[in-house]
Order: structure tokens, then sequence, then C-alpha cells
């Protein structure tokens, strides 16, 4: 990298198709993309179509013959006078081209879903991580401090490069992932979901960086579900569903067409914020009216809760919270980040403890319960599905435990809480093998099957496509329907409104009504 | 230690005492090396965790030395008491704080060397070092590994207790939970490492060209001259007490 | 101006020679370095262990584990690397708790096992004798058995290279045959550079060989040979089932697995090119 623009680079892909070894079906099959030097260029497709896969494959981090069997071209075309690359192509034999990852990331850079996965995680430092690929190139110490610093501003790092990399927020992470993509200046940048579970602030930034680097002549590929502002501002689209292309071509013949409606890509508004009510069923106004004398499905007392309270001077995290919540009633919870909306929901079910006042389900306190007590009245989603899994097969999975509560009739509950997830079909897939919408789909249902009186669900909306979304608002509406009380914690404000009945707004360790 | 030394210093220092104190073979030398190590601690600031690890590893290996050769030495000669069996002898004791003194140097002069050196330097030493760059990736990598792991066990633990799971008392209930945990823990590190694998390739983790190190590591004249000399040490060491056994009839 | 090459070059012959005398010159440096403690082991421990046999113990066996490493992982795909501190982490943290209870087991190589199914035998031993250096960061008293540890790995990988692990109830033999070479291999390390065992169990059991006169390689090594294989057998019974509860698509990332059908008793075998 020195500082001038990169030399113009088309990435030019036609893949027949690429399957995992030991897969019988292709993750990919018929997918074309020309990502020409300037350009935006998104590709967009549910939890689950292959975008990822197909990010994966253009960036070098998949390779044909290593990871899979790949039929089909990859070819790099530089605009300048220089010689001509050779174009890579997969025929799914023996004698295919080997593709040297780290020659390839010269040219184009992949960014993951997950900004960690980018990381060496042996580096103690920001700067040392972005200096990790010029290490290994052996680039001599003082180009190496020039060119870190040349990354770190493109990226706004300056000022965090003393910082382990370990605690960094989700859009410092990601920007420090891009950071590391273009220490070696390639000429096409691949971002797998860049704005993904970022605040407005991280968005704001990433999509501050795509603009710079749009402008200095980069070829940008964006893989996403959404049809966001940054998607948006694309100069073609590309519409992946279940691994194959179903459309491509302009942003606003898509948007004005059909194709997009079975792909499972959110579309939400200009603004960035899902329109109020239209893809939800209007639920919020069918408020629950709590039967006199009965007592709430879940109650939180005057509770307060605080890490590390031996050091005095630290506050509590929650102070004197009351929370009821009526059988029938969905209650979301908002607020921003750090203030303890995921602390609130582990002291619902017993897995962090209250320092003073009392947590009732059903009008029976909770204290002294093991948590896998309390479990078989509270069901807790977690944010992250991988950590809740660990059968072999979906079907075992939603199984597990269920006989001891419903005997025999415990098959039949597992069919229907899995049917009602849209996982019918899938109850001999590895659960790891789902996709990340399936993933989080699969743990819903385990905890659905159990009907626990009051549900209570961490950020469920993250990661999820159209499909996705639409079934955790179906299986909402269900619970709430059958009588049970759903509390979700959220981010997604237009999400809460849409579906709860009431909002309360937790800040600064105080819950408020809104 | 104000003036920070190069970790290659320091380890070639520990290797030092090692070999020569083997070498010495006597409870004197591996007392004195023993109570060295523990002094330096107490002046660089270790001293509260290099002892605590020492105590933690040395606590049942005395304890298993002593009831060992001290009850039972069926070369003891000088018995001082016995029941039935068990005797207990002058040698069998002598034996028992010899290798136990011989072993409790070797724990504290390579406690105060890992408390002491910083990893990442370490690495960036051995890098310059021709060694492969796998072997400082693994080093740093298992180091760094550790407290992730045991946040993320506490995460699946947590999660699946929310799903229900109720750890039972009993040794059989412990095992199934614990078979529980096991498998998204090393099905999520696994899939974790298949990941970090393409992106290290991708920042070329297997160019085989030289490298650099962006991390600068001190290092002088003087600490070079040291080292040399520290190894020279010990090879005279070795070399004394190898010459002295082949005199002795190969019996040292 | 010419580009640079965006495939991999055929790996050289010469590097390939080089890497493969280092591997054989530590398999040599173990083995000679046993059959040397074997041969001249002190007949009368009275008067003090003979260090030249402490001095060799460590110095050969460390030598051999270092070679084997240096040999082995510029060989290895990065996906083995990159799993290979998650095998430590395993290793230790088990094995540091297992030490702690007092039985007679030990469970530290659990993570070796793993590796060493997924990646083949060269891939274990490297594993195996790595586990043990970084290990002796927090535990010096295990540096000495590198070479103990790789050889276990070896010996894994083997089994998973012959179809051992393609059934389940083939892993404990595989690992009682390997605990049995593992603890006669061990036991001169413990013995020589540390005048016994470290855990109270297996010290339980030394004494008892001791009670009866025998010496204290002979008792280390009967220990040895009750401990080792038993120890063996539950951690290839567990690695196994680690594996077989990985999904297809992780297990089939590593070429070994593919090549040698290391699984087939989890799912029909398939051809695969």
């Amino acid at each position: 990298m020195n500082g001038h623009e990169p030399p113009a680079v088309t990435l030019r892909a036609a893949i027949e198709s690429f399957a995992f070894h030991g897969d019988s079906r292709p993750a990919l099959q018929g997918v074309d993309i020309v990502a020409a030097p300037g350009s935006l260029t998104a590709v967009l497709g549910g939890s689950g179509s292959g975008k990822s896969t197909f990010g994966r494959l253009l960036g070098g981090w998949l390779a044909g013959g290593r990871d899979g069997t790949l039929k089909g071209r990859l070819q790099l075309e530089s605009g300048g006078q220089q010689e001509p690359w050779r174009p890579l192509v997969y025929s799914g034999a023996d004698n295919d081209p080997q593709i040297d990852p780290a020659a390839w990331a010269e040219q184009v850079g992949y960014v993951p879903q997950d900004p960690a996965a980018m990381l060496s995680a042996v580096r103690a430092t920001v700067e040392e991580e972005l200096a990790f690929g010029l290490e290994n190139r052996g680039t001599e110490r003082a180009e190496m401090v020039r060119i870190v610093a040349e990354a770190a501003r493109r990226t706004g790092l300056a000022s965090l490069l003393q910082r382990d990399p370990a605690t960094l927020s989700g859009g410092e992470l990601r920007r420090l992932a891009v950071g590391c993509a273009i220490v070696a200046d390639p000429a096409v940048l691949i971002l797998d979901e860049p704005l993904a579970s970022l605040d407005s602030d991280g968005t704001r930034t990433v999509t501050e960086l795509v603009t710079a680097e749009l402008a200095r002549g980069t070829a940008v590929v964006v893989l996403s579900q959404s049809a966001d502002p940054l998607t948006r501002s694309a100069e073609h689209w590309l519409v992946l569903e279940d691994g194959a292309e179903t459309a491509a071509g302009r942003p606003d013949r898509l948007l004005a067409g059909e194709e997009l409606a079975s792909s499972g890509v959110v579309v939400s508004e200009p603004s960035g914020q899902h329109p109020a009510q239209a893809p939800y069923p209007a639920q919020a106004q069918s408020r629950a009216c709590p039967a006199p004398g009965a007592a709430p499905a879940l109650e939180l007392d005057g509770v307060s809760f605080g890490f590390d309270t031996k050091n005095s001077g630290r506050p509590l995290l929650l102070e004197n919270v009351d929370l009821d919540v009526w059988p029938g009633e969905i209650v979301a919870v908002t607020g921003p980040n750090g203030a303890g909306k995921s602390t609130l929901l582990r002291l619902f079910n017993g897995l962090l403890r209250p320092l003073h006042g009392e947590v009732r389900i059903g009008g029976e306190a909770i204290a002294g319960v093991p948590t896998g007590i309390v479990a078989q009245r509270l069901g807790l989603l977690f944010q992250h599905p991988h950590d809740q899994l660990f059968e072999r097969t979906v079907l075992r999975e939603v199984l597990f435990g269920l006989d001891r509560m419903f005997g025999d009739e415990a098959p039949v509950r597992a069919g229907d809480a899995l049917a009602a997830v849209g996982l019918g079909a899938a109850g001999s897939v590895h659960p790891h093998e789902l996709s990340g919408s399936g993933q989080r789909m699969l743990a819903l249902a385990t905890v659905l099957a159990r009907e626990p009186e009051v549900l209570a669900l961490d950020e469920p909306t993250v990661a999820l496509d159209a499909h996705g979304l639409r079934r955790l608002s179906a299986a909402m509406t269900a619970a709430a329907g059958r009588g049970a009380a759903v509390v979700l914690v959220t981010h997604d404000l237009a999400f809460a409104r849409a579906h709860a009945h009431r909002l309360v707004e937790l800040r600064n360790g105080v819950l408020a009504g809104r | 230690m104000a003036p920070r030394l190069n970790p290659l210093t320091t380890l070639t220092a520990a290797a030092a005492v090692l070999v020569i104190t083997t070498a010495a073979s006597s409870w004197a030398v591996s007392l004195t090396v023993a109570a060295g190590a523990a002094l330096l601690a107490a002046v660089t600031g270790a001293a509260r965790r290099v002892l605590l690890g020492a105590g933690v590893i040395l606590a049942p290996f005395w304890l298993s030395l002593l009831v060992m050769h001290g009850l039972f030495f069926p070369e003891g000669r000088t018995v001082l008491a016995s029941w039935g069996p068990a005797r207990i002898t002058a040698e069998g004791l002598g034996f028992a704080v010899d290798m136990g003194l011989r072993t409790s140097a070797f724990v504290l002069v390579l406690l105060l060397f890992s408390f002491s050196v910083r990893v990442p330097e370490l690495v960036a030493a051995l890098a310059a070092f021709r060694l492969p760059p796998q072997f400082g990736y693994v080093l740093a990598s298992t180091l760094m590994l550790a407290p992730i792991i045991a946040a993320r066990l506490e995460k699946v633990r947590q999660a699946q207790e929310s799903r229900g799971l109720v750890v039972g008392k009993g040794f059989g209930n412990r095992l199934a939970a614990v078979r529980l945990q096991m498998v998204p823990l090393v099905l999520g590190l696994v899939h974790d490492a298949g990941v970090r694998a393409q992106a290290l390739d991708a920042r070329g983790f297997r160019r085989t060209g030289p490298r650099t190190t962006y991390t600068q590591v001190r290092d002088s004249e003087a600490q070079r001259g040291f080292r040399i000399l520290a190894a020279l040490l010990a090879a005279a060491a070795v070399a004394v007490r190898v010459a002295a056994s082949l005199s002795g009839g190969g019996q040292a | 101006m010419s580009q640079p090459s965006l495939t991999l070059p055929t790996p050289g012959q010469q590097a390939g020679r080089n890497r493969r005398l280092l591997e054989i010159l530590g398999a040599a440096a173990i083995a000679a370095t046993f059959i040397f403690l074997v041969l001249t082991q002190p007949a009368d421990i009275a008067g003090g262990l003979g260090s030249v046999s402490a001095l060799v113990a460590l110095g050969g066996f460390l030598l051999g584990a270092v070679l084997l490493i240096v040999g082995v992982l510029p060989t290895l795909p990065t996906a083995t690397v990159v799993l290979m501190p998650v095998a430590l982490v395993l290793n230790i943290v088990l094995g540091q708790l297992m030490g702690s209870t007092g039985l007679p087991f030990y469970l530290d190589a659990i993570g070796t096992v793993l590796i060493a199914v997924l990646a083949g035998p060269a891939a274990g031993a490297a594993t195996g004798a790595l586990s043990s250096i970084v290990w002796s960061f927090i535990n010096p008293t295990v540096l000495p058995f590198a070479a103990g540890a790789a050889l276990i790995g070896f010996l894994a990988g083997t089994a998973a290279r012959y179809g051992l692990f393609r059934r389940f109830y083939l892993a404990p033999v595989a690992g009682f045959v390997t605990g049995i070479v593992a603890g006669v291999v061990s036991a001169p390390i413990a013995a020589f550079v540390f005048g016994g065992t470290a855990g109270a169990g297996t010290g339980a059991i030394v004494s008892a060989f001791r009670a009866m006169g025998d010496t204290l390689l002979a008792a280390i090594t009967k220990q040895a040979l009750i401990s080792d294989p038993m120890d063996k057998a539950i951690v290839f019974t567990i690695a196994a089932l680690l594996v077989y509860a990985l999904p297809r698509r992780t297990t089939f990332q590593f070429p070994f697995v593919r090549r040698y059908n290391v699984l087939a008793g989890k799912e029909p075998a398939k051809r695969n090119a």
C-alpha cells in the first residue's frame, strides 16, 4: 500500500457449482459476478442462501479441491499495462489449479460476517494485529509502521492502535477486520454482512468506510440479507436463493419486482427502520387484560443487582426494578448497549440472583430453586444459539428432556414445535449444519416445545432473515395466544413497536415505561 | 525488572541453571537454586504467583515422594523405624529430600521464567530464531485461549441450564452433564478454528519466505554475551559430570 | 512488471527431504535415549540417582520432541495448526484437574488424540510434544514427558489411519495398546528425573511395588502398566465420542479423514475423490 489508488482490477467469477466435501447437494449453482473498479455490487439472499459460501470462494477463503468440489472460473483482469493473470479454471478434477490464498488476498480482500474470525487472536494490540499480514510477507519494519498508520487512518482506528483487540466494540472490531484486509491494498473488497449487529454509530462509520474505498477506485462487493441503505446504494444486485441466482439487475428494478419476496431478504424502508407494521401482523392493540385476582406470570419486586459488589465504588447495574408481565402479554425491553438488558433476563430464571428484591413466576418466588427447574416454567432463549445446542440431530435436540415432561406425547410435541419454526423437514440434519437463522429457529423450537408459562427472548431478531422474522413473530403471537407471557430484549425498536403490547426502557439501572 | 531483559536471555539463564543443578546433583545446590529463584521472584514482585503455583504442583509431589521413599526403600540399610513391610530408612528419606529439592528448583526456576516473560515478546524473539512461525502461534494462542474457553464454557452451561438441564448429585449425572457441555464447546471451538485457518491463510500465514516482526524486542551486546557464557557454563557442567561418571566406573 | 502468481507452487523435493530427516532424527533421538536409559540404569540408587541418567533423559527426549515439532509443523495445513491450541487447552485443563483428584489417571491426551484422529500421526505427534512444552509454562514437571506424549499422538494417528476409529468398540482397544507402549517409554523419566511420580494415586501404587522389593524403575514401569492402558482406553473413547459428534462437513475438512475413511463407522462409507 503506498497511499495512491490501487491499480484498477476487475474480478470476474462464474461458479457453475460448488459442493463441500461430503455433501451430496451443491452449496452453490450457477452464480456469476463482475466487480468493476469503483463500483458497489450487493449480493442479497436469506439465511442459508449460500451468500457467505460465495463470498468465501471469491475471497480465496474456500479453495476448490481443498474445501470442496468446484466447477467454474475465477478471473482477475488488470486495467493497467501489466501482463494479465491467467484465469483459474476449475473442472472438479485433481489437476485443478491450487489457489494461493495469500497471493489472491493481495488482490481480493474478504472480511467475514463475524469480524473476530478475521483476527489472528495472538496479537496483544490493534497495531500488532494489523501488522500480522505484513510480518508474514517479510515487509521491512519502517515500511510496516507506515502501512499500519495508513490503514489505521483509512479505517478510523488511529486512536485505538494500542488497545487490546478483545476490548473493542462491535463497530471497532469490524473496522479492524477491514483494516486487516486492506493492509495488502487489495483492489477488490468483499464484505460479508458488514452492518450486522452494529448500532447506529457503528453503521455510520462502516458505511463511510465503504464510501471512501469506492472513491479510491476499489471494487466493493457487499453480501447481505437485508435491503438496507448501504445495499440500496449499489449499482447492481444479485439475489441468491438456495445456492442459485434467482435475479440480478438494478436495485430499483428488483425492488419493484416480485423476485425478492420469496428470497427471504429483509426489505426495510429507505430510512433504515423496519416499516411500522406492514410485514408483521398487527396485534399491538389486542392487549391482554389480566383477570382480576390472578397473579402476574412474571413479577420482579424491587430487584437490585450489580457485579463485583465488594467494590463499593461501582454503581448497581439494576436498582429497585419492578416489572409485572401478565399471561398473554408481550413486553419489549429496550435500551442502549451495556444498560444491563441481558443481565435482566438472566435474573428471570436464576442464572443470576438479585442482591435485593424477589423474582416470582406465577406468584411463586424462585429464590433457592435451581435454574434447570425454573426452566420448566420459564423458557429463556440466548443470543448465541450455538451454545444451546448439543445433540446430533435436530429432532433429538428438541426431544431432549421432553419425554420426562410429556411421556408418549413427546414426539408429537417435538414435531409440532419444529413445524412451527419451519424446520419440519430438517429433523435428521446436524444442528450445526443449519444456517444461522435455522440454528436460532431450532433453539426457539426447543423452548416452545416445553410450552413454558413465560418466554424470555434475548435479541431474537439478530441474524434472522425475512422468513425467520415471520416465523418468530408467529411463534410469539401463538405463545401469547395460549396464555404465555413473552418478554423480549431487543435493540430493534420497529420490531418491538410492531409486536409488543408494552415497551419498557432500561436506562441507568432503572426501568421506565414509554 | 526495570530494564526489560530479552526473553531469550531469561530463557537461556533458566535452562543453564537447571542443567547445572541437575549435573551437580547435590541437595545443597538444589536448595540454593530454589531459594535463589524464590528470592528473585520476591524482588521482581512475582513472588505470590510463583510460590502459589509451585505450591500447588510441589505439595502433592513432596507428599508422594516422602510416602514412597520414606516408608518403602528396599535399598535402605539404616532403619529408623518399621511397621510390618513399611520401614523408615535414612537413605530413603535422604533420597526423597534429594529428589524433592531438585524438582523444587526445577519448578521454581521455570515458573519464575514463565511468569516474568511477556508472551508476545517471546514469540517475536523465537521468530527471529528461525523456528517455524506455527510454533510461536500455537504457544501464544494456547496461553491466550484459556480464559476465552473458560468464558465460553460458562456460557454453554448457562444456556443449557436455561433449557432445563438439571445437574444431579450423583457421579453418573455429573458425567452426563460434562458430556452435554463438552460437545457444544468442542464443536464451537473446532468450527471457529476452521474459519480462523482460512483467515490466517489469506493473511499469509503459510508463506515460506522470510518474515519480519513488528514487535521490537530489546537486546544488547551484553545480553548476547551473557547468553553465550551461560550456555558454555552449562556445557562445562555436563562435561565435568560425564567425565566424573566415566572415571567413577559409570556410576555417579 | 510481471504479476505474482495466484496459485501455489508445487512443494520442492529438497525441503520435503529436510523435514523428513528432522522427523527421523527426532524419532531416533527418542529411541536412543530410551535404550540408553534402560541399559545403563543404576543397579543401586541408594547413593543417589545417576545424574547422568537424568541429564540424558531430559536432553535426549527434549531434543527428540523439538526436532519432531520443527520437522512436522511446517508441513501441516493451517486448519490443523489452528486446532492445536484448542487441543492443548483441553489437554492441559483436564490434565491439571485430574492431577488434583488423586485418581491414578491423567486424561491429559484427549486433545492430542482428537488431532491425531482428524489429521494423522505426524500431526498427533507434534501436538503431543507441543502440549508438554506449552503445559510446562504452568507446570514445569510435565516438560520431560514430551517424547511420551508425542508417541501417544503418533500411535493414535496410526490407529485412525488403519480404521480403528471406524467402530466405537475398537477405539478403547487401540487406546489400551497405546497405553502399554507409552507407559514403558515414560517410566524412565519419572524414575530418573523425578525419582517418583507426582500424583498421590500413582504414588501409592509405586509404593506398593517398592514394598515388594522392586527397583524404582521396575516399580514405576509396573505402575505405568496399570495406569496408562486404562487411562488411554478412556481417553481414546472420549476422543472418539467427540469426533462422532462433529458434523460431517467439519470432519471432512480434514484430508486425512477423507483419504483414509477414518470415521466410516459413523456414516456409510462414501467414495470421495
